[in-house]
């Protein structure tokens, strides 16, 4: 059975259509990728699914149930977590507190005036966890907002962790990093995904980053579905090449 | 019965007449300056004194036409010296800098003039009834009318048709954009703002020959402003000026039969309004 | 909010107010001003906790303040002559109208939730106005008096002794700030943090936005009718200028002049104001235009506050 499950999702702006009756199907574990030119629909592909705005036709399941209606928060309950394409984090919070406030609300405590020594304690573990997870103890008391970029995103990836999703959809993870900091990033995604077995739905620029990391790539151009398949079948697609490989390489 | 209910009606439009033109000033500033101008209603006493002060020597009619350009100048040096420098940091602090210059200008209003009402002399022919039957119907109540009237139309054709104007409305949409195409928008927010100051200080003339003159004549029409802006819609100048249109024409019907409520009815309004459409009556999506 | 300093911080804080009654001569004020201090700090520090701590600006404050101070009024003269219900009522009223109108407003964010909480503050003034045969209109409620406290074991006269009503209002001051800063410290404290620093990566953390702003609204209403209850018992006296929006921009202008992103800020801020706009106010007429310049003076050169500025100086 998939984990998510999109059904002829389309997203029109007035006369601009976005998204063109886009299907897709994410299996639990599974690495997605989706590629495709600048105004492609990809993050609004991922607006309709994390539930930024409600698409104008089409469904989108979650789990086997129907989450097309339900407000972001909701879907994050469920087990699905995201990052931005222009990282969103708190700046004027230190490492330890951006990560805190995801760790609490997945622990069900978001309306809890005062908490037991007990469980402020298992909190703190856990965000001493997932900050050794991203590699980013040694900054625990640093503002996020004065870290290098790539320290922010690796922040902003351990934030959406800290929910403990069964999804984690990633918009262009590596977007306007140098060759080094693009690296950590991708080794970071690769071992979440082995390790914790997370389903992850990746938009990405970078091939080298795609074909590394991904089982199974969607093409989109123009708002529709260009091709779908294992990364050697999008490799091997002739399409493809014309009208997304060959201009970029 | 027929006779109150008119003549209350006619009063409600009249009063929301002014709301209107008093919204829709602010509404100008907020839209492209993202300012609440707190200190509109001061403009509009200023431009109601000054033009008491010119009248010996002008006239009536010269008062009322130069009276709303002096007070618009004055805007324009207030947004050059002051409200300038607040653009791009937290509404917060424009909303409290307009909200000292309201003190500022109610204070000094009263220091200059006193705090007492002063006569404000209309010409005499305008304020004989027009009709025996219904008394109500001065001259200048239509002469308000019509003005105001004139000087919306104005103001759209200006929004409309005009270079100025055209900038202003797609520095309202996108102020980015604008910029890059080569307009120098600190002039445009410059001349908007003495735009919206200067229908306050036409609003101030009118409203000093029905209502006489006193200090307080502006912070009593400025919440009703809001309010028209609010349910008018947020970031709709049509919107803003049905607003200031019903919720006159609500309150002048509501004190036909129950006139405690005069002043409550048009928050009950809004309240309704804010509970079905959160955007107002002819709001914008996405722009809340 | 946390850091080494803030436990001899709070310390130094109760210190100070502890003794104000007996400097306060020194600087030119009376243990009335220094009550009123504390009445003002609280509401600008509940105003604070939505400004400050949820990143939400609020001009209407004052509706909640006049409605608490309106509810002890008439309790205590129509009702039952009891401060401790006069209080309790108070805050009960304000907190049911912060519930009501927080629900019309969450949706609206930035300058038009200030513009609606303003229209709004007004629709209490003019009922508070209109309404003579019950709130007395323009002239307001008098000949109603503060109660003695009825412990069981003793009576406390709060009426006639200035020095114990202000102790009395510094233990409710305190008991208030306590309790909003445990709140704040907490986990749902946080999530209004998160909300102000960036509302829609909350969102997608899973914070129901619009609810968490909602309930930060109503708390922040219902400690702002405490202040007010304090009010109007300090003066024995409440009229409908309790209720005006100049008494909100009050609010705002001590929370901004004492500092918006610390958390005793808004009482240096209150602190400042009061002795000032007494002072002023006792020796010209024209004090409006002083007060309006000090809004001025305060957006062009201090925003950052009082202890904004010190905290930065000490952080270079």
């Amino acid at each position: 059975m998939s984990l998510l499950r999109v059904e002829n999702a389309t997203r029109a702006f007035g006369s601009l259509v976005a998204v063109n009756d886009v299907s897709l199907s994410v299996a639990p574990g599974k690495l997605q990728a989706v590629i495709g030119p600048n105004g492609a629909g990809k993050t609004t592909f991922f607006n309709l699914i994390s539930g930024f705005f409600p698409p104008t036709s089409g469904k989108i399941y979650f789990d086997g149930k129907d989450v097309t209606g339900l407000a972001p928060h909701q879907r994050v309950q469920m087990g699905m977590a995201r990052t931005f394409q222009i990282t969103e984090i708190f700046p004027e919070l230190t490492v330890r507190q951006n990560l805190r406030i995801p760790v609490e609300v997945a622990a069900g405590l978001r309306l809890r005036p005062w908490i037991s020594r007990r469980m402020r304690d298992e909190i703190d573990a856990r965000v001493v966890e997932l900050m050794l997870q991203g590699n980013l103890e040694d900054k625990a008391n640093r503002l996020v907002g004065e870290l290098s970029h790539g320290d922010q995103r690796a922040t902003e990836i351990m934030m959406a962790l800290a929910l403990k999703p069964r999804l984690l959809l990633l918009d262009e993870p590596t977007a306007g990093m140098g060759d080094q900091e693009t690296y950590d990033i991708t080794r970071l995604i690769r071992k979440l995904h082995r390790e914790q077995s997370l389903a992850i739905v990746l938009i990405e620029h970078d091939m080298r980053v795609i074909f590394h990391l991904a089982d199974r790539i969607m093409v989109l151009t123009e708002g529709r579905v260009l091709a779908d398949g294992t990364p050697d079948e999008i490799a091997a697609d002739e399409r493809v090449q014309a009208a997304y490989l060959g201009e970029s390489h | 019965m027929s006779q109150l209910i008119l003549f209350n009606l006619f009063n409600g439009l009249i009063v929301g007449a002014f709301y209107a033109l008093m919204a829709l000033g602010l509404s100008l500033i907020l839209n492209l300056s993202g300012v609440i101008n707190f200190a509109h209603g001061g403009f509009l006493a200023l431009g109601a004194y000054i033009a008491y002060t010119l009248m010996p020597y002008v006239g009536f009619w010269g008062a009322l036409l130069i009276a709303p350009f002096l007070t618009a100048f004055l805007g324009i040096i207030i947004e050059r010296l002051l409200i300038r420098r607040l653009y791009g940091r937290d509404p917060l602090y424009s909303l409290l800098l307009t909200f000292g210059l309201a003190y500022i200008f109610e204070d000094v209003s009263r220091y200059i003039w006193g705090a007492q009402s002063v006569p404000f002399i209309v010409p005499g022919f305008l304020t004989k009834p027009l009709s025996n039957s219904l008394f109500f119907l001065t001259g200048y109540r239509v002469f308000m009318v019509v003005l105001v009237a004139i000087a919306v139309a104005a103001l759209f054709y200006i929004l409309n048709r005009t270079r100025l104007g055209m900038r202003i409305r797609a520095g309202t949409m996108d102020l980015e954009t604008v910029s890059t195409l080569g307009v120098n928008v600190r002039v445009l927010r410059n001349l908007n703002f003495g735009l919206g100051i200067f229908l306050a200080g036409l609003a101030g003339v009118l409203a000093a020959g029905l209502l006489g003159l006193q200090p307080t004549i502006g912070t009593s029409l400025i919440m009703p402003s809001f309010v028209a802006i609010i349910v008018g819609g947020l970031g709709s100048l049509p919107g803003t000026l049905l607003g200031g249109l019903l919720i006159g024409v609500a309150s002048g019907l509501t004190t036909v039969f129950f006139p405690s409520a005069t002043e409550a009815v048009m928050y009950v309004m809004m309240g309704l309004v804010l509970l079905l459409r959160p955007r107002g009556l002819l709001g914008e999506e996405g722009r809340l | 909010m946390k850091g080494p300093g803030q436990r001899s911080t709070n310390a130094l804080v109760v210190l100070i107010l502890a003794t104000m009654p007996f400097w306060m001569q020194y600087v030119g004020g009376y243990t009335e001003l220094a009550t009123q201090v504390l009445v003002m700090a609280l509401a600008a520090m509940s105003l604070n906790f939505l400004l400050g701590f949820t990143g939400t600006l609020s001009f209407g404050h004052a509706a909640y303040f006049g409605l608490g101070g309106y509810g002890v009024a008439m309790i205590i003269k129509y009702i039952a002559p009891s401060t401790p219900l006069g209080i309790l009522v108070g805050v009960a009223v304000g907190t049911i109208a912060a519930m009501v109108i927080g629900a019309l407003i969450i949706k609206l964010r930035g300058v038009y939730f200030a513009m609606v909480t303003i229209a709004f503050g007004q629709v209490f003034f003019f009922i508070a106005f209109r309404w003579n045969s019950v709130t007395g209109g323009d002239d307001g409620l008098t000949n109603w008096k503060r109660q003695a406290l009825d412990l069981g074991f003793t009576r406390v006269e709060l009426l006639d002794h200035a020095l114990t009503f202000y102790y009395f209002v510094l233990l409710i001051f305190l008991l208030a700030a306590a309790c909003m800063a445990l709140i704040l410290r907490s986990p749902f404290g946080r999530t209004l943090l998160a909300i102000r620093e960036n509302e829609r990566k909350a969102r997608f953390l899973g914070i129901p936005v619009e609810h968490h702003l909602w309930l930060s609204f109503v708390i922040s209403c219902a400690f702002c009718s405490l202040a007010g209850t304090l009010y109007a018992l300090l003066n024995n006296f409440i009229d409908p200028r309790a209720l005006y929006w100049g008494q909100s921009g009050n609010f705002v202008i001590m929370a901004v002049l004492g500092g918006m992103r610390s958390f005793w800020g808004p009482l240096v801020g209150a602190a400042i104001f009061v002795v000032l706009q007494d002072f002023i106010s006792s020796r010209t007429e024209n004090w409006m235009s002083f007060v309006g310049l000090f809004f001025v003076l305060i957006v062009l050169f201090f925003p950052r506050g009082v202890l904004g500025m010190i905290r930065r100086r000490s952080s270079q």
